[in-house]
């Protein structure tokens, strides 16, 4: 075990996870003793997986676990973003009566499994992990269990996500049949030519990625689990689990099956398209702010599955472009959601943000740099994002791919739209309370000074992101 | 070889007929009692074919556990007396359920697709050879599984474990309640109660009895 300090944030994670269920057992009323010390582990690990960037890429565990690159810029990426969702979820957590020891626990348990899942160059430990994140995540959702929307939104992804690893392992059995291994390094030098036992392997493990980042026509489970998880829920739901499985997808469809790419090409090309109309179009009618993100992401992750489909290095960097921004912005609308609240009741319709902009200025302005940069409004960073998804596209002359994106924008743009102008300029309503806590200010300051100021220093994350080479 | 071909046959007999028992037997208690039979049947196949190991673990899990489990749950349930029948008879108007010709025909279909995998595996031979198993003959299936598992696979080993851990702490989450007035037993009280806090001596008068202030 030479190389262990490669994985020194994982097992501090795992260490930690166990260290904290203990003393949330012995000591009496520790929720919020555990609640801070999570984050802090969660920094920890961040500078942990932060001192790993620049090193020469290494396998463990018979080439099984791959610490490159990629997996430690997605790793940052996703410590860095559980940081801020739990800083901006503690006042939520407390009004809403779910600030218990297991909450954090769940939490980090889950971030574990995404890590696994992040680095994970075998189909094995790619389902371990996969299991680990999404079995605390059905947990994380019906938490609040006295809330019938709640408990039904968690036995609803309960469900249909057994049902969506069942089609996954099949897959996974298919690909060990024919390619005989489980390894991504090895299937890729054992695949000769094209064989329909591997097409439909890969079928079935594209189905299963696809429901865990909700990409038509494998969405059904995100508007309802959305609207049900508390809030605190929702925005781990959008921002984490996309990071971790948009990850296996690069790692998946261009490590073992780069060669059949005629194959799985088609198919993401679908996926994304179909995605990108579809949540375009669903979110017109919503009401329910949790719901229409839902339909938001849904239509989001068809723009970085875009990326995926051409089938350059170009790509999935734009791709993996795409998802930073994607969680900047999502962190920021969800953090002046957070914001919604009178005494201990928090409001979640668009309704209730009508004529914000009169009594809170500086969150209404907040909301609306989100929200243009949600709808990819220059000069903001949701234009970058979906500009370099554009590039990529046309570089590789798919327009057909390309148009669809650019009017599926055009059609979420109304809907964002509509928001701006309930908070600017319908009456307005009721006054919210202003005593936020820091955590949560911080994170809403930073992520909006982030997408407005994005334009300035572009290259910055172009430059990190450039250096993902797996092709 | 002929009394081991003796034993295989009588197994997958009884494991062929058991499996068909669950399904047809009217009462669903004994369709638990068959499907544990079919389960030991299985576990004797796989020890006769030198998978002791795996028989092993498959008594222990189970018939020791899962299907241990499924008993009480369908005791609990009183489902017991549910009425079982091919088809939905319209003439009587007892409750029958209609779910024996669905699972006929998956289990007729399942049956050619097991069919269709002996024969790819029966006409292709180099399927077998290109297995490059490492197995020595000296050694116990448990051994070479363990010899494995906590070396090359103890991530995945570990990983298991959290999986478990995260599973418990999922179910305690979601059905642990603090109840209010729920009168709790404290090791520790009961343990420091000391006699002159529990025992009082009374003098008792005589003919007029005792009246002790609760």
């Amino acid at each position: 075990m030479t190389n262990l300090n490669f994985i020194y944030s994982e097992l501090t994670l795992a260490f930690s996870i166990m260290l904290l269920l203990i003393i949330g057992v012995f000591k009496k009323k520790s929720s919020s003793l555990i609640y801070n010390l999570s984050i802090l582990t969660l920094l920890i690990i961040f500078i942990l997986s932060l001192s790993l960037f620049g090193k020469n890429s290494t396998s463990l565990f018979i080439n099984s676990y791959k610490i490159d690159y990629l997996s430690t810029f997605m790793k940052g990426l996703l410590y860095l973003s559980g940081i801020f969702v739990m800083l901006s979820s503690t006042r939520y957590l407390i009004l809403f009566q779910i600030f218990k020891i297991e909450y954090p626990i769940l939490l980090l348990s889950s971030i574990l499994g995404m890590s696994i899942m992040i680095s994970s160059n075998d189909l094995i430990v790619f389902y371990m992990g996969l299991e680990l994140q999404s079995l605390a995540l059905y947990v994380l959702a019906s938490f609040k269990r006295e809330n019938p929307l709640s408990a039904e939104s968690g036995l609803k992804y309960f469900v249909l996500s057994a049902l969506s690893s069942g089609l996954l392992l099949y897959g996974c059995s298919l690909i060990y049949g024919y390619a005989g291994s489980t390894n991504f390094d090895i299937i890729s030098s054992n695949i000769n030519s094209v064989n329909y036992g591997l097409t439909l392997g890969i079928v079935f493990i594209l189905v299963g990625l696809a429901f865990k980042i909700s990409a038509v026509p494998f969405h059904m489970w995100a508007p309802d689990v959305y609207q049900g998880s508390p809030t605190s829920v929702t925005i781990f739901f959008a921002i984490l689990p996309k990071i971790a499985a948009l990850t296996v997808f690069i790692r998946f469809l261009y490590i073992p099956f780069i060669n059949l790419i005629d194959q799985w090409q088609v198919i993401i090309i679908f996926l994304s398209i179909a995605s990108m109309i579809f949540g375009a179009v669903a979110a017109i009618g919503q009401k329910n702010l949790k719901r229409l993100m839902a339909y938001s992401s849904i239509s989001h992750m068809g723009f970085a599955l875009a990326g995926l489909a051409v089938g350059t290095n170009e790509g999935i960097q734009s791709s993996i472009t795409y998802m930073s921004l994607y969680v900047i912005m999502n962190l920021s609308f969800f953090s002046s959601l957070f914001m919604l609240k009178i005494n201990q009741k928090y409001y979640e319709t668009i309704d209730d943000l009508s004529g914000l902009s009169k009594n809170h200025p500086m969150l209404s302005l907040a909301m609306l740099v989100s929200l243009f940069s949600l709808a990819g409004i220059p000069p903001l960073a949701g234009f970058f994002a979906k500009f370099y998804i554009f590039m990529a596209v046309i570089e590789q002359e798919m327009y057909f791919l390309a148009i669809v994106g650019l009017l599926s924008t055009v059609v979420a743009a109304f809907y964002y739209l509509r928001i701006i102008k309930t908070i600017y300029f319908d009456e307005e309503k009721q006054k919210y309370d202003k005593d936020h806590n820091l955590g949560l200010k911080l994170s809403l300051i930073l992520s909006t000074l982030i997408i407005a100021t994005y334009f300035i220093y572009p290259s910055g994350l172009i430059s990190i992101i450039s250096k993902i080479i797996i092709i | 070889m002929i009394i081991q071909s003796i034993f295989f046959y009588i197994f997958s007999f009884i494991a062929i007929v058991s499996a068909i028992m669950v399904t047809v037997s009217r009462n669903t208690v004994h369709s638990v009692f068959f499907l544990i039979l079919d389960f030991v049947s299985i576990s004797c196949l796989f020890i006769m074919g030198g998978a002791e190991f795996l028989g092993m673990i498959m008594l222990i899990v189970y018939v020791g556990a899962v299907a241990v489990l499924f008993l009480f749950v369908v005791m609990m349930l009183n489902v017991a007396q549910q009425e079982n029948a091919w088809f939905q008879s319209k003439k009587s108007k007892e409750k029958t359920s209609s779910h024996i010709p669905i699972g006929f025909l998956i289990s007729v279909i399942i049956f050619f697709e097991l069919i269709i995998v002996v024969g790819g595996w029966k006409f292709k031979p180099e399927l077998s050879t290109d297995l490059n198993l490492s197995l020595s003959i000296g050694e116990t299936n448990t051994h070479s599984i363990g010899s494995v598992l906590y070396t090359d696979y103890i991530h995945l080993f570990q990983i298991s474990g959290m999986i478990l851990l995260v599973s418990m702490i999922g179910a305690i989450v979601l059905t642990y309640q603090k109840r209010e007035g729920l009168k709790r037993q404290s090791y520790f009280k009961q343990i420091s109660r000391e006699r002159d806090t529990s025992i009082e001596i009374v003098d008792v008068e005589k003919n007029k009895g005792v009246k002790i202030d609760a």
